[in-house]
């Protein structure tokens, strides 16, 4: 049974439609990756698959329970939340737990609590009041609270904002390790670089509609050519080299070295030519993945098998 | 953070349909128990009546334009009906807005709607969870003030004999029932203006209208009170329904408009519950950020949809019967002033025989107005025929300043030339209330 299926979801606020015929599924063990730019429907779709507004038309299931459906819980076993996590201020980051433990159904116990608290390295500011935590202490206990619930299906809207970078590998260890066990994420970030890491399947959003969906294999095959920036014994020999090889686009980077614009295979082909010349490749570096690439060419209106390398570099990184 | 853990294997949760109701009413109950208004009510219902009761006690005047103020010194009991007057008018709205009006507005404020919306408990578990624990707290304060009201009376000024409102000295173990049987029956309007306090919440989502919401209501209701002559407006008014309990304290009890009250009162929970929900069902929940910027468009016309109600509760207050009248008045205040004169003579040593009675002619009415509706009335009361052995006047007449409430209860107080000071002292030699100085009463309005 999937863990969400959203069937032709619809929301409109007044003249504007967040999402527009929206299909989408995520299965036990998936680590989907949303993606679209600001006022794609991402947020918008999240609150509606944790039933905080109502579609205008199609249907939401979590495990084949309708939400929002009168007299049934469609949240049993999922967690996570949107935007940041908020919680009562007056209250301790225990006591916070535990009262949302009790909205469970006291599902967890203290120890349950205790030890929620202590994988995110909350213990010792535990029974602070949560009014006086930062924002990455409230993140790592919104994680704490998705914990609690054991859950089947995690539903994360930008869990690593306000997270230093251990704790942004953190959480990418932990949705990893997360649907290893069966668990089902459905990942929303601005953060591509942390979305590649851990997830195996991917949905773009542009205006409220899928725009790409696919799992990581399909992307790599359909997605424009990366950007690479190449620093090698002799650049110009380089040049005249990268030039030659078919789908290959190559240009002097402005502070040294090349920047260049391929597919995966075209740039292995590039590797063996230019070791067949005995030019040595000093430095080899992805400066837009296919991810990027893909994003970028779905959410705006360039053709980027148009652009010269630096400036398909330029764009993407500008735009993502 | 450098690591995260990974969780035990997965285990399913426990279900826990059917049981999310009981699951949110414990939240909020815990919510509420640790926040410092509600430790504070508490503290002030615990507190409030015995520092009441001692600076009375530590003067000698006495709260007397309230209903029993005149018999603070005499009766513990007349301590927590004061209270309970007070509380009527004042206190109850207070309590409701306090513990209810932010109950809803809260999450907004703090964002937590989506929090709790997305663990095992619905829509409706939440709502009829937060609806509860506001009941259960609002009853247990009033609980709170009415056990602690009538202990500080009973301590500081004893439990004694209390003269009713028909001038009937009724005795302690009636006056107790009555008296818990008056603070229960205001629990119902209590918990109207408690629902009142959950509409606020829900339809302005901010806190300080949710309130201060039902202090307007009990406000705009003083001022209505003042007006008009009809009886429709002022039945359907919560605040009028803590009136109901007068009629309990008289020598004959009418149990009309504690009826009809109740029934209003059941309206007004059933509809501002109904609308409450109906608002909360169909709302979407948006962005956090935007939700915690106050918005006060909904609170404006919420304000603005209060003030023409107001209005027009004004404009309608002559409709309907007349609940005041000179005849009702009169009817009221002769058996009143008849009984308390007994009660006086007895005071004094002078025993009427049982059943014994003055005739007593009142002739009630106004100086500047017409002889009806709330207001300043004047009583004339002449005794044409006093029983042998009880003569206080013979062929007297004796003037009364009344003012009449809407909801007949008045006050009548007489110059002391004609029946005494405030004081007396009783056949003991003993300083007593003069039952003849300050007359209260109350009659059916209905």
């Amino acid at each position: 049974m999937e863990a969400v299926r959203a069937r032709s979801l619809v929301k409109r606020f007044g003249a504007t439609t967040a999402v527009d015929r929206l299909d989408l599924i995520v299965c036990p063990g998936e680590v989907r990756g949303l993606l679209g730019p600001n006022g794609a429907g991402k947020t918008t779709l999240l609150r509606m698959l944790f039933g905080l507004i109502r579609p205008d038309a199609g249907r939401v299931e979590l495990f084949g329970q309708a939400v929002l459906a009168l007299g049934t819980n469609a949240f049993h076993g999922v967690g996570g939340f949107v935007e940041e996590p908020c919680f009562y201020p007056y209250l301790s980051g225990r006591a916070n737990l535990a009262l949302l433990a009790r909205l469970d159904g006291n599902t967890a116990t203290p120890a349950d609590i205790d030890d929620a608290l202590a994988r995110v390295e909350l213990a010792a500011r535990g029974d602070d009041r949560v009014g006086g935590y930062s924002t990455g202490m409230r993140q790592r206990l919104g994680i704490a609270a998705a914990l609690l619930r054991r859950p089947r299906l995690l539903l994360l809207d930008e869990p690593t904002s306000g997270l230093d970078p251990g704790g942004t590998r953190a959480v990418a260890q932990l949705v990893s390790e997360l649907a290893a066990q069966g668990v089902a994420v459905l990942l929303s970030s601005h953060q591509i670089g942390e979305l590649e890491k851990v997830c195996t399947t991917y949905t773009v959003l542009r205006d409220g509609r899928v725009v790409w969906d696919g799992t990581t294999g399909e992307l790599e095959a359909q997605a424009p050519p990366s950007a690479y920036a190449l620093a090698t014994n002799d650049d110009a020999g380089a040049l005249e080299i990268a030039a030659q090889q078919p789908g290959v686009r190559t240009q002097r980077a402005p502070r040294g070295g090349l920047v260049l614009a391929a597919q995966r295979s075209e740039l292995d082909a590039l590797v063996l030519a230019l070791g067949e010349a005995r030019v040595i490749i000093r430095r080899l570096e992805l400066l837009v993945s296919p991810l990027e690439s893909m994003f970028f060419a779905l959410t705006s209106e360039e053709i980027l098998d148009q652009l010269a390398p630096q400036e398909l570099t330029d764009k993407v990184l500008a735009g993502v | 953070m450098t690591a995260i853990a990974t969780p035990p294997p997965l285990a399913l949760p426990e279900p826990v349909q059917g049981d999310g109701f009981r699951h949110a009413y414990g939240a909020e109950l815990q919510k509420l128990s640790v926040q410092l208004t509600t430790r504070l009510l508490v503290l002030v219902a615990l507190v409030g009546p015995f520092a009441f009761a001692v600076l009375l006690k530590i003067q000698s005047g006495t709260p007397s334009d309230a209903l029993f103020g005149a018999w603070v010194h005499s009766s513990g009991f007349a301590i927590s009906l004061v209270i309970l007057g007070f509380a009527g008018s004042w206190g109850f709205p207070i309590i409701a807005g306090v513990l209810a009006g932010d109950l809803f507005a809260s999450e907004d404020r703090h964002g937590t709607w989506k929090t709790i919306l997305t663990r095992s408990c619905t829509r409706e578990d939440v709502f009829a969870g937060k609806v509860l624990a506001a009941g259960t707290f609002v009853i247990g304060i009033a609980t709170v003030l009415a056990a602690s009201s009538l202990l500080a009376g009973i301590v500081l000024v004893g439990a004694t004999s209390l003269v009713n409102l028909s001038g009937v000295l009724t005795s302690p173990g009636r006056m107790f029932v009555l008296t818990v049987v008056s603070w229960l029956y205001c629990l119902l309007p209590v918990l109207a203006y408690t629902s009142l306090a959950i509409l606020f919440s829900i339809a302005t989502r901010n806190g300080i209208l949710g309130v201060l919401g039902p202090l307007l209501v009990a406000l705009a209701t003083q001022l209505l009170d003042l007006i008009g002559k009809g009886v429709i407006v002022h039945t359907l008014l919560i605040g009028s329904a803590f009136d109901g309990w007068h009629g309990l304290l008289v020598a004959h009890p009418f149990f009309g408009p504690a009826l009809v009250s109740a029934a209003v009162c059941v309206a007004w929970i059933g509809a501002c519950l109904a609308i409450s929900w109906q608002i909360l069902r169909r709302r979407d929940f948006l962005s956090t950020t935007a939700t915690r910027t106050p918005s006060w468009i909904a609170p404006i016309r919420v304000v603005a949809i209060a003030t023409v109600v107001v209005a027009v509760l004004a404009l309608c207050g002559n409709l309907g019967p007349t609940g005041v009248t000179a005849t009702r008045l009169s009817a009221a205040i002769g058996p009143t002033f008849n009984n308390a004169t007994l009660l006086q003579q007895a005071l004094i040593g002078r025993h009427a025989p049982p059943g014994a009675r003055l005739d007593v002619q009142p002739n009630c009415g106004r100086r500047a107005a017409a002889a009806v509706g709330p207001g300043d009335w004047n009583c004339t009361l002449y005794v044409y025929l006093p029983q042998s052995n009880a003569v206080p006047f013979q062929q007297t007449a004796v003037e009364y300043d009344v003012s009449v409430q809407y909801n007949g209860c008045y006050k009548a107080q007489s110059p002391p030339n004609f029946i005494g000071g405030p004081t007396m002292q009783d056949a003991a030699g003993k300083s007593v209330t003069n039952p003849l100085y300050i007359v209260y009463g109350c009659f059916n309005t209905l």
